[in-house]
C-alpha cells in the first residue's frame, strides 16, 4: 500500500477541496457530439459544402453550454435522454464543473475564430477558396482532436490551461 | 489537394510539434533537484503533484500510488508552492517525480503514470548508478 497520507509525510500547501459532484458520463457524451459534429462538417464538406455550417453551430452550442449549462445541447442530449433511457450510465465523480466549462468554452472560442476565417472572405464577397478556409478548417479540426484526446484518455487540455491559469493568479480557484 | 487534406495534414504537424515539445519538457525537468526543502529519505521516494482541479490525480493517480508497496509519497499542491512546481516544470496535473534518497530526481511523468510504471522506475531507482534516467510524458 502507498502511504500516501501517512503523517511521515510532507504534504505541501493546502489543497483545498471545494467539490460537487460531477456526472462524467455528461462530459463524454459533450466530447462525442463535438468530434462527431466536425468530423461530418469538415470530412463531409468535402461533398455537400454546406454541412461546413455546423462549425459555427457548434461554437454558439459550445458557448452558450458553458454560459448557460442548462441549455448545453448535448448533456442536455445526456440527461433528457441518454440517461433516462439507460443508453448511456452515469458516472458521479467527486470533482469541481469550473475547469470543464473552462474546457468547452475554450472550444467555443476556438471554434468561433475557425468560422470567421471559414466565413469572412465570404461575407467579404471574396467567394474563392483561399488559405482561410485551410486554417479554419485545421482550427476546427484541433479542437475535435483535443477533445477526443479528453474523451480517450481523459487529458483536457482546456483544465490544464484553467490549471495554469490558477496557478498565475489570472482565475481565482475558488 | 483540397482544403480538407491540408487541413489534415497542418494538424498532424501541430500534434507532431506537441509531442516534440512534451519529449523536450521531459528531458529538461530530469537530474533536477528537489533542494533543502526535502526531508531526509532512506529510500527512493515520489514526488506527487495535484491541484483542487485535478480530476484524474483523484479517479486515476491516487489510486494507483496507493497501490505501491511501502513508498513514500509526498504531495504537492502544485498552485500553493509554485516554485517547487517551477522546478520540475511541472505545467500539467497529476505530475510524479520520482526521486532519489539524496533528493534527484530521476523519473519525470507528465500526467496520468500507472501503478506499474511507477513501481518499474522505483526498482529502477534502487539499483543504484547503472540506472537508466528517463523522463516520459
Amino acid at each position: 500500500m502507498g502511504e500516501l497520507y501517512s503523517d511521515s509525510h510532507r504534504e505541501v500547501g493546502s489543497i483545498h477541496m471545494a467539490l460537487t459532484t460531477v456526472d462524467h458520463s455528461a462530459l463524454k457524451v459533450n466530447q462525442t457530439g463535438i468530434v462527431a459534429t466536425v468530423l461530418v462538417a469538415v470530412l463531409g464538406s468535402q461533398y455537400l459544402p454546406a454541412l461546413i455550417w455546423l462549425i459555427p453551430l457548434l461554437a454558439i452550442v459550445l458557448l452558450v453550454g458553458t454560459f448557460a449549462p442548462q441549455y448545453a445541447l448535448f448533456k442536455q442530449l445526456y440527461f433528457q435522454v441518454l440517461k433516462p433511457r439507460g443508453f448511456v450510465k452515469p458516472r458521479p465523480v467527486q470533482d469541481r464543473p469550473e475547469p470543464h466549462n473552462f474546457a468547452q468554452g475554450l472550444g467555443g472560442i476556438f471554434l468561433t475564430i475557425s468560422s470567421l476565417f471559414l466565413f469572412g472572405p465570404l461575407l467579404a464577397g471574396d467567394f474563392r477558396p483561399g488559405p482561410g478556409l485551410v486554417i479554419g478548417l485545421a482550427l476546427a479540426l484541433i479542437v475535435a482532436v483535443l477533445a477526443f484526446v479528453n474523451l480517450a484518455f481523459g487529458y483536457c487540455l482546456g483544465c490544464q490551461i484553467y490549471f495554469q491559469l490558477s496557478k498565475r493568479g489570472v482565475i481565482r480557484a475558488s | 489537394m483540397s482544403a480538407q487534406l491540408w487541413a489534415v495534414v497542418v494538424v498532424g504537424i501541430v500534434v507532431l510539434a506537441a509531442a516534440c515539445l512534451e519529449a523536450f519538457r521531459a528531458r529538461r525537468a530530469r537530474s533536477r533537484t528537489v533542494g533543502a526543502a526535502a526531508a531526509p529519505a532512506s529510500d527512493p521516494y515520489i514526488l506527487y503533484f495535484t491541484g483542487e482541479g485535478c480530476t484524474v490525480c483523484r479517479t486515476h493517480q491516487e489510486p494507483a500510488l496507493a497501490k505501491l508497496d511501502g513508498v513514500r509519497v509526498d504531495k504537492v499542491d502544485a498552485i500553493a508552492d509554485r516554485e517547487l512546481a517551477d522546478r520540475f516544470n511541472v505545467y500539467t496535473l497529476p505530475t510524479t517525480v520520482v526521486m532519489s534518497a539524496d533528493g534527484r530526481a530521476l523519473h519525470v511523468n507528465y500526467g496520468y503514470a500507472p501503478a506499474n510504471k511507477l513501481d518499474r522506475q522505483l526498482t529502477e531507482a534502487r539499483t543504484g548508478p547503472a540506472m537508466e534516467r528517463t523522463a516520459t510524458a
